[in-house]
Order: structure tokens, then C-alpha cells, then sequence
């Protein structure tokens, strides 16, 4: 679940966001603080494979949006941690 | 800290710089970055350093990987040990000190001069040998003396004994030197002129005032230009202990007489 990919795709989902805007949403909703080099890492990743993509912009501050692509990756990965976390509570009430 | 992942930042690869940097800079700017900061992006750096040939967006560089290799591998070992240097200077390791390391002796103390005394025959019906004060005689002991030869001082009987002049609202009174002497904390006493060719004595007469907080300055003097420097010089450095009256901090004026006199100047020191 603290994969920096998934957790800026997610905060993508949203809208267009720029590196600060993405590290203070994930803080916000996942409660991760991701630093600035990870941040940065997972987001060249994120657009090497095509997940995400730079809107044009003036300032300093690069936002980036999510792609189809990476849209889908996001579903996949969401789907994968429902079943993870919906059989790991069933576990729990069976225990 | 922020200046500082800045610099570790210049360690990624010039690709990831033309494309990530400015915004990475934006980033920093917008932040309080931490130690953990700092250490993240290290570790980001030697990741991309490590991943660099794989990606496809950091291979716009020509040439092949074979012939990237060795510089490849030299720089990583340059930045390996520029980021081994980072993390030991932001752990704030320090060496500790050696315990066995005895602290260097001091030198000896360099032992005082002995007493610079004026010579007796230049004045010789003064009843003082005035020295470079305070002597302490050591009992039992000779006290070694230095003559200054063919130099004497003298504190002459002054006209204007106990007269008051103010300048202001200071205050300052005469009194004779002779009657200063107890008060004496330093003297330093007036060296012969050594590029001179006196052969007869030269009288050279200082008027001076000891300041409230005890140290001297000269007023005026009168005699040849080289014996009057040398005597002002010498007055100059003398201290008082300060001096009141009537429970009142004042000024006291006072005059000397330097007598230089070449007849009793040894001829080596000519």
C-alpha cells in the first residue's frame, strides 16, 4: 500500500498536481510522507512506463496528469489491495 | 539543509537534471527538508546512478554501454565516496580525541628583565637612583641592576608647586614628581639615542599629566628632536596609580628632567 507509484497515481486520480501539491495530498490522505527523492523517482518512473504525463505549464512547478494508462494501473492495483484487504479482514473475524 | 540536497542533487545524472531540476529546486523551495530528506534523495541518486543504462529516457547519451562502462563504474566510485563522505559529516562523527595524548608542556617563562637604573653620575647630587619601578628587593639576594649609561632623570623643584588649572571640567593640579613616586606603578626610563654623536649632556625637560585612570601623557618637551623623542617615548609608557584629592578623582601635572650626557656613554655603544 506504501508503493510511492500507486500512492501518486491515486492522488493524480484527483486532478493535475504538481510534486508539492502530490507530497501534502498523500500526507493528507495516506498519512505518508514521501521525500523529495522518492517522490521524484517514483514520478520518472511513473512517466517512463507511460502512467503519467507533464502538463504544460509557466512556472517552475510541474503538474502532471494521469493517463489512461495509468488510470487502469491504478484500478488494477486498487483491485488487487481490495481483495488483499477484504480477505485479510475475513481472516480476522475467522481467527 | 535545503542548500545541501541541492548539492547532493548535482549528483544525479545530467539527463535527470535537464528534465527533473527545476521543479526538483521548486520542490526544495516549497519544504522544510529534513536529515531523512537528504539521505532519501542520496539513496534516490545512487538508484538512478545504479538504473541509469536501463532506462530509456536517461539513454540520450551516444555510444554504446560497453564503452560507457568504465566511465560509468569511475563515477560511481567517485560518487560512492562522495556520498559515504556526506552521510559520516551529517551523522556529525567526530573522531574522539585519543585519551593517551598528554597535552603539549608549556614553554618556561621568559624570566623578567632586571631594573633599568638611570646612571648616578649624570645627576650626581640626586639622592634616587630612579629605576624601572616597582624594585623589589629579594631578600638575601643581590638585586641585578642595569645602568643606562649616560642617562639620568631628575624631578626638579617646581615653581607653580600645588597650583590648579582647568580646562573644562577637568581638573588638574601640580604637584612635584619627587611626590608622585609612591604612587609609581610602571616607569620605563628613556634609552640613549644611539645615532648620535653627543659628546657633551643634553637637558631635555617634560611636562606631563597623569589622567584620572593613572597613565601619562606627555604635554610638551624641549630639546633636540631625537633626545626628546626618545624621553616623550619613555614618559609616555609610565603609570600611575590614580589620583585623587579630597576624595575626588583629578589630573596632576608634573615635569622631568631627561639628562642625556655622552661623556659617560661607553664608546662600543656609540
Amino acid at each position: 500500500m506504501s508503493d510511492p507509484t500507486v500512492l501518486i497515481l491515486a492522488s493524480l486520480a484527483e486532478g493535475d498536481k504538481h510534486g508539492y501539491a502530490i507530497m501534502e495530498d498523500i500526507q493528507a490522505f495516506a498519512g505518508i510522507r514521501l521525500g523529495p527523492g522518492t517522490l521524484y523517482g517514483a514520478i520518472s518512473r511513473l512517466e517512463q512506463r507511460g502512467w503519467i504525463r507533464a502538463v504544460k505549464s509557466e512556472s517552475r512547478r510541474q503538474p502532471y496528469r494521469i493517463t489512461a494508462e495509468g488510470s487502469l494501473e491504478l484500478k488494477k492495483q486498487l483491485a488487487l489491495f481490495g481483495q488483499v484487504v477484504r480477505t485479510g479482514i475475513r481472516r480476522m473475524k475467522e481467527a | 539543509m535545503r542548500t545541501l540536497i541541492r548539492w547532493a542533487a548535482r549528483l544525479y545524472p545530467k539527463a535527470w537534471r535537464e528534465r527533473y531540476g527545476a521543479e526538483f529546486d521548486a520542490l526544495l523551495d516549497d519544504i522544510s527538508p529534513s536529515l531523512g530528506d537528504l539521505c532519501d534523495v542520496l539513496g534516490n541518486v545512487l538508484r538512478v546512478r545504479v538504473t541509469t543504462p536501463v532506462y530509456p529516457l536517461f539513454a540520450s547519451v551516444d555510444g554504446s554501454s560497453v564503452t560507457l562502462r568504465l566511465p560509468a563504474v569511475l563515477s560511481l566510485t567517485a560518487h560512492a565516496l562522495m556520498i559515504l563522505l556526506m552521510l559520516v559529516a551529517a551523522t556529525s562523527y567526530v573522531t574522539p580525541m585519543p585519551s593517551h595524548l598528554a597535552i603539549a608542556p608549556l614553554p618556561p617563562p621568559v624570566p623578567e628583565p632586571p631594573p633599568q637604573v638611570t646612571d648616578a653620575r649624570v645627576f650626581p647630587n640626586a639622592l634616587t637612583l630612579y629605576s624601572s619601578l616597582p624594585l623589589k628587593q629579594a631578600s638575601g639576594e643581590i638585586f641585578p641592576l642595569y645602568v643606562d649609561d649616560g642617562v639620568g632623570i631628575n624631578f626638579f623643584a617646581i615653581p607653580d608647586i600645588g597650583a590648579v588649572y582647568r580646562q573644562g571640567n577637568v581638573e588638574r593640579r601640580v604637584w612635584p614628581g619627587q611626590a608622585l613616586e609612591r604612587f609609581i606603578v610602571r616607569r620605563v626610563l628613556p634609552e640613549f639615542p644611539r645615532d648620535t654623536n653627543l659628546l657633551d649632556a643634553v637637558s631635555v625637560f617634560v611636562e606631563y599629566v597623569i589622567r584620572e585612570d593613572g597613565s601619562v601623557k606627555v604635554v610638551r618637551t624641549s630639546g633636540p628632536a631625537s633626545f626628546s623623542t626618545a624621553a616623550r617615548m619613555a614618559v609616555e609608557q609610565w603609570v600611575y596609580r590614580p589620583l585623587g584629592y579630597e576624595d575626588r578623582r583629578c589630573e596632576v601635572l608634573s615635569r622631568v628632567e631627561v639628562r642625556f650626557d655622552g661623556k659617560f656613554l661607553e664608546a662600543e655603544k656609540r
